[in-house]
């Protein structure tokens, strides 16, 4: 043991100690018992999911702590609870009474949500901050949350507008708020990566999936007759759709056109996540700052995809496992339910056997993504960090409260949670 | 072995120090180099906290500064643990709470599936007389506002409803007609909204606050004028019951319930849309039955036929429906016709509509 502290400290890096079955172990059993108490026991498995990661991360030869409790968890939630359902029955009620802002009130409603979406995030991330303990100090977060959450918003639709070319400047700048306001004691936090280097980075991927996009796009303008497709919709009659053909003759092909276009889109964007996952996380991880501690990832892309091809093994696995158990009791719930005489009650029983395999197979999959591609981008993402300045770490002061919970209770009932 | 090598954080600053903890009667001495003292902690204080399995990590109980002393030594840990009573590395406490957590969350889910089957349709029963007449008109014209959207395409060009041009004029009197004989019957506090609309489907809605849709469909399918008039006191059943109010509150309640109480978990939303129809479908059921009976009773008390009903159910129903019964939003046809026909008496009747209005009434849409 203390060889292997000296080993690290001379390093400067960071150690993942976590034992990948005991990890599976606790996942699994969470996945039964989140079926059994139907949703409850989430506060206890991200508990335990928690302090299984922290405590197994090792910095400078210190493992991490996580304090949090579920008990905090579901406090928190049931405050959230408590604040959002007033807020769902005045939008019921607007929706019913006032004519024209009734009818909007479906589109403020999601701008009104999404805002307190965001607004968790920040708070719940002040909650996991104030519950990590490293060398007996705490961690926490300052700064206004609802500056927070409207600063997001805004970026969060630039984004949208610019069709994702704004999001390495929208991570950017709120990553430095983030950081600006995040403290180990007294020891204060930034964040130094730039937006246009991620920029650069990411472009060529981006423009690997557009470009299909675009091209559909263009083959549509260069096809279509426009004239004829607004006489084909305006004509009255069920035949809208062979009207349009006679009126474009080559629109089949470019329908057809289109579709492999899309496919090779979804198909380049699902190839490509590992290596943007990949270059996101070096790129943030190495503008991590605090105070004269400075951090570089070293992560290879091929890790990230590494992790996700064992996740396609293990869910090959379980798919196979699926088949082998859920043929007969698919076969045993149509016998049921299958002919026309069946009672009440063994419909009930067959729809409860469906339920229960797509809840088993929902959390299984749910479960195996985790316990490969979600613990390998922690453990990745940690292992490949080098450190620097660690001297400053036996020289910092405790500052900072713990926070409550009620961010995170937010987050779970907005269902915008992290880890 | 009573003392041991441990790292002590004091809680205010992030220095290590290397220090001798010694085993004392009533509680830890941690000593740092040459002796110094740095702290006591009573062994009744003592709290283990989350570390890596060949760690023990001590804190103190109940104290805000966050001070830490972590053992490696598995032997020494032992003795440690041996003596302060509050350090469960063997996960006792824990466990038991789980088990708690477990046990009631399953109450609370068949406390949760009772309510919904029992408490939330009874709720509705009790709450939607007491909902005032113009709140309920309101619900409707919103209600109407999305159905429109819904049925009506707008495309054929000519209004959604029928009765408006000229040729169709003598239709919508005779269907006026129609209502008004099953209105005056049925004795409703508020009047009734109805109309024939260009549907194709043999169909008919009531909404609430009294709106009557019958669709053109339904029209062109019956043989008889006591059959629509049949359809028609079946729809002022649901008004008569209030069928769509409750509807909307038993529909809130669900949501309320399931969406608000539950969890969302992977697949846990499948579980939750899967409950809230199969028991929706439930509530329907009854409430159709209910206005069966009450449409039956109508019939009779104007002076129709009240088996016309059933005879239009057999036409639009068909004689098997295909799925499974308890999604089904109707009760099976068979068996409701076998309910209308027991209500329904053998007496002699008067028609709806005599021979040229019921041929009116069949081009109403003709417009």
């Amino acid at each position: 043991m203390a060889s292997l502290d000296s080993e690290t400290a001379a390093s400067g890096g960071v150690k993942f100690l976590g034992n990948r079955r005991a990890y599976w172990r606790l996942l699994m059993r969470g996945a039964g018992l989140l079926m059994v108490t139907l949703g409850i026991y989430r506060f206890w498995l991200a508990t335990d999911v928690r302090r299984f990661l922290w405590s197994h991360t090792q910095v400078d030869g210190q493992t991490l702590e996580y304090t949090g409790t579920p008990l905090e968890l579901l406090l928190g939630f049931l405050i959230a609870v408590a604040i959002l359902i007033p807020v769902y029955a005045a939008f019921f009620f607007i929706a019913l009474d006032l004519g024209s802002i009734g009818q909007m009130s479906g589109l403020i409603g999601f701008a009104l949500l999404f805002v307190l979406g965001q607004y968790a995030v920040y708070r719940a991330r002040r909650y996991r901050l104030t519950r990590t303990i490293f060398r007996g100090l705490r961690f926490h977060q300052t700064g206004a949350t609802w500056k927070y959450a409207l600063r997001a918003s805004l970026w969060w639709t630039a984004t949208g507008l610019t069709l994702g070319l704004a999001y390495p400047f929208q991570i950017a700048n709120l990553e430095r708020y983030k950081m600006r306001n995040t403290f180990y004691g007294d020891l204060a936090g930034r964040f130094h990566g730039s937006g246009w280097s991620l920029f650069l980075r990411g472009l060529p991927m981006w423009i690997a999936v557009m470009a299909p996009l675009a091209v559909t796009i263009g083959a549509f303008i260069e096809v279509v007759d426009w004239q004829a497709l607004a006489n084909a919709i305006e004509l009255d009659g069920d035949d809208v759709m062979s009207r349009i053909e006679s009126g474009n003759p080559a629109l089949a092909g470019v329908f057809v056109f289109a579709m492999l276009m899309g496919g090779t889109a979804v198909g380049m964007a699902a190839l490509l996540y590992p290596a943007f996952q990949a270059m996101m996380l070096r790129w943030w991880s190495s503008g991590l700052r605090f105070g004269d501690i400075e951090m570089r990832s070293s992560l290879r892309t091929r890790q990230v995809y590494g992790a996700y091809m064992r996740f396609l093994w293990f869910a090959i696995l379980f798919c196979i496992a699926l088949a082998i158990i859920g043929v007969p009791a698919l076969l045993a719930a149509g016998s049921l339910a299958g002919n026309e005489q069946a009672s009440a009650g063994s419909e009930i029983v067959a729809t409860g056997i469906l339920l229960v395999g797509y809840v088993i197979a929902a959390l299984g999959f749910s479960t195996v993504y985790r316990a490969t591609v979600q613990l390998s981008l922690w453990q990745l993402g940690m292992e490949s960090l080098q450190l620097s300045g660690l001297s400053a770490l036996g020289r910092v002061k405790a500052t900072g409260q713990a926070s409550s919970a009620v961010g995170e209770g937010l987050a779970d009932a907005l269902n915008v949670g992290g880890y | 072995m009573t003392s041991g090598a441990g790292i002590y954080f004091d809680g205010i600053t992030s220095a290590r120090h290397d220090v001798a903890v010694v085993l004392g009667a009533t509680g830890l001495h941690i000593a740092g180099p040459g002796g110094r003292l740095l702290a006591q902690w009573p062994y009744n204080e003592i709290e283990s906290l989350t570390a890596p399995d060949n760690v023990l990590r001590l804190g103190r109980r109940n104290n805000a500064v966050l001070e830490r002393l972590e053992i490696i030594d598995h032997a020494f840990a032992a003795e440690i643990d041996a003596r302060a009573a509050h350090i469960d590395r063997t996960g006792t406490l824990q466990r038991r709470q789980r088990a708690s957590v477990i046990g009631w969350s399953v109450a609370a889910t068949v406390s949760l599936l009772l309510t919904a089957y029992f408490g939330v349709p009874a709720l509705a029963e009790k709450l939607a007389p007491l909902v005032p007449a113009a709140i309920d008109r309101k619900l409707g014209d919103a209600v109407d506002m999305q159905v429109r959207g819904i049925l009506d395409i707008g495309k054929s060009g000519a209004a959604f409803e029928c009765g408006t041009a000229d040729a169709e004029k003598p239709g919508r009197a005779a269907f006026d007609k129609m209502v008004r004989r099953l209105e005056q019957a049925a004795g409703l506090p508020a009047p009734l909204r109805s109309f024939v609309v260009r549907r194709t489907e043999a169909n008919a809605l009531a909404l609430p606050g009294g709106q009557v849709y019958v669709f053109r469909g339904l029209i062109e399918k019956a043989d008889t004028a006591d059959e629509v008039a049949g359809v028609i006191a079946h729809e002022i059943g649901h008004v008569a019951h209030r069928d769509g109010t409750k509807a909307v509150l038993q529909a809130g309640g669900l949501s309320f319930l399931f969406g608000m109480l539950l969890g969302d978990f992977v697949g846990g939303g499948a579980v939750v849309i899967a409950a809230k129809t199969v028991l929706q479908s439930s509530y329907s059921r009854e409430a159709e039955s209910a206005a069966d009976a009450y449409g039956a009773e109508l019939m009779r008390k104007a002076g129709g036929n009240a088996r016309a009903l059933a005879s239009m159910l057999g036409k639009i129903g068909g004689a098997t429906e295909p799925g499974m019964k308890i999604l089904l939003d109707h009760p099976e046809t068979k068996a409701r016709i076998a309910a209308i026909n027991k209500v329904a008496s053998a007496r002699t009747t008067t028609p709806f509509l005599d021979a040229g209005e019921w041929a009116a009434l069949k081009r109403i849409c003709a417009g």
